[in-house]
């Protein structure tokens, strides 16, 4: 038996994505390298064989997966309607917690502009995102972060392949200065969101808003 | 007069409809505002934009204070901004621009708003491959009707077989009998020189419900040997015995008959 077969019959029996270093587990003698070089085999084999399933990088490991043309097939004995889809608050949420992670619950609320504690508990019954630390702040918050599971839900690699927001439309090339949440989180260097070039010196945290948006009456 | 019509809302120079409820929050409703009038984002008129934004959440349903909150929140912000854009400014800073912050918010929000579609992308996309142990399993037939196979002899003798745990210790009850004999007795009796009786009338006497089954029941087992017949006028009313007379032959039709007219 070479590699590739070993590998081959380790994704085979796997309904999760395997990273290479759990599939070498399945032999001593193999380590990531020969894994990683038979996946790469196993991958243009599949691909020049036209198989019906190629082996897909998702989640930071490597899954056989059907291709998307035979969907309409597979689909059709899918005889318990998932609700798999995300709903629009949902997807919000996810989109700030996954590019400004660790995060808390006040400063995902400040950005979305409206209370998000039952999307939050949502996407955490769903494991999409999970409690990965707390904050300084007062109180000390709660902070969350994605799963695997959101990596697998979105078919992502990793979190590199999410949108990068230097392709976007719209480009924060006038960027403001960027407001320190609401005071409660250690945030450590540039947001992600930010411009690369721009250096936490030149933030000038602006509080003004919050404090006298009180004083106003309507 | 410009009359356009924009997605969700009618645009009349200054005058917007919305539907407030098709927003998911005030951010989203400024943006939508900004956006569907062609607004320079860094250059925001403050007071139209405040004017259209209050003019839309008129219809907030007071009673939802979460989020009419969250909307009353950001208006408060508009009027404030508004208030601080009439006031000299020290020195032409930029970063002193009161709408400077509103102005981030917004666009962050756009932008992770565009980001949440290009995941909306993504999702779908992952949704048309599919792992292994997608498709269930055969599903297990359930109770299938199947021809018994043991004969009744089998299921006797299995029957007999199962030793029955003998309760120990249990309080058993016991009730004083009143046999239906007595009753038969008791009715013959009284019909010795009467053609008739009521129900009731036998029951003269006798505390227990049970007296009542029992001379039911004795009236019955009369009936059905022919001695009597049973006569009831309409359902709940009084029942009445009557002796079925002897020169009949006991042979007559309504032999056994219960008769309920009504």
């Amino acid at each position: 038996m070479n590699t590739p077969q070993i590998v081959e019959a380790v994704l085979f029996a796997s309904d999760a994505p395997l990273t290479p270093g759990e599939i070498a587990r399945a032999d001593e003698r193999l380590d990531e390298d020969q894994v990683e070089e038979a996946l790469q085999m196993l991958k243009a084999e599949y691909d020049d064989a036209q198989r019906a399933f190629h082996l897909t990088e998702i989640a930071e490991g490597y899954q056989i997966l059907t291709r998307p043309e035979f969907a309409p097939y597979l689909e059709r004995f899918d005889n318990v309607p998932r609700a798999n889809r995300l709903s629009g608050p949902s997807l919000e949420t996810l989109a700030i917690i996954a590019y400004r992670q660790p995060i808390g619950r006040i400063e995902i609320e400040y950005i979305r502009g409206v209370n998000s504690s039952g999307v939050i508990r949502t996407l955490q019954d769903r494991s999409l995102i999970d409690i990965v630390g707390r904050g300084d702040g007062l109180g000390r918050p709660l902070l969350y972060g994605t799963t695997q599971h959101f990596q697998e839900h979105f078919g992502f690699a990793s979190l590199d392949d999410l949108p990068r927001p230097d392709e976007l439309p719209i480009i924060l090339k006038d960027r403001m200065p960027l407001q320190e949440g609401e005071g409660d989180l250690d945030k450590e260097g540039t947001p992600v969101m930010s411009d690369p070039g721009e250096s936490p010196e030149e933030q000038q945290p602006d509080n003004s808003v919050d404090e006298s948006a009180q004083d106003v009456v309507l | 007069m410009d009359l356009r019509f924009a997605e969700g809302a009618i645009v009349r120079d200054d005058f917007f409809l919305v539907e407030i409820e098709r927003f998911q929050g005030p951010l989203d409703l400024l943006l939508h505002l900004i956006r569907t009038q062609d607004i320079d984002v860094f250059d925001i008129p403050v007071a139209r934009i405040t004017a259209q934004f209050l003019k839309a959440i008129e219809g907030l349903d007071a009673e939802d204070l979460d989020s009419a909150g969250e909307f009353l929140e950001t208006a408060a912000t508009l009027i404030r901004i508004k208030a601080q854009m009439l006031l000299p400014r020290e020195g032409d800073d930029e970063d002193e621009d009161p709408r400077a912050e509103l102005v981030r918010r917004l666009l962050e929000y756009e932008q992770i708003r565009e980001i949440s579609q290009r995941m909306r992308a993504s999702e779908a996309d992952r949704g048309r491959r599919f792992s292994k142990g997608f498709i269930p399993a055969r599903p297990k037939l359930l109770h299938q009707e199947m021809p018994l196979e043991t004969t009744w002899a089998d299921v006797l003798s299995a029957a007999l077989a199962v030793e029955m745990p003998t309760p120990k210790g249990l309080h058993r009850v016991t009730t004083r009998t009143i046999s239906m004999q007595e009753k038969v007795v008791l009715i013959l009796d009284r019909l010795q020189d009467q053609s008739g009786i009521e129900f009731s009338r036998l029951l003269k006497g006798f505390g227990d419900n049970m007296h009542g089954v029992m001379t039911f029941l004795a009236g019955l087992e009369l009936t059905r040997s022919g001695v009597l017949f049973l006569r009831q006028s309409e359902p709940f009313s009084e029942l009445w015995l009557y002796r079925r007379e002897e020169d009949e032959d006991g042979v007559s039709s309504d032999v056994g008959v219960i008769e309920v007219d009504s």
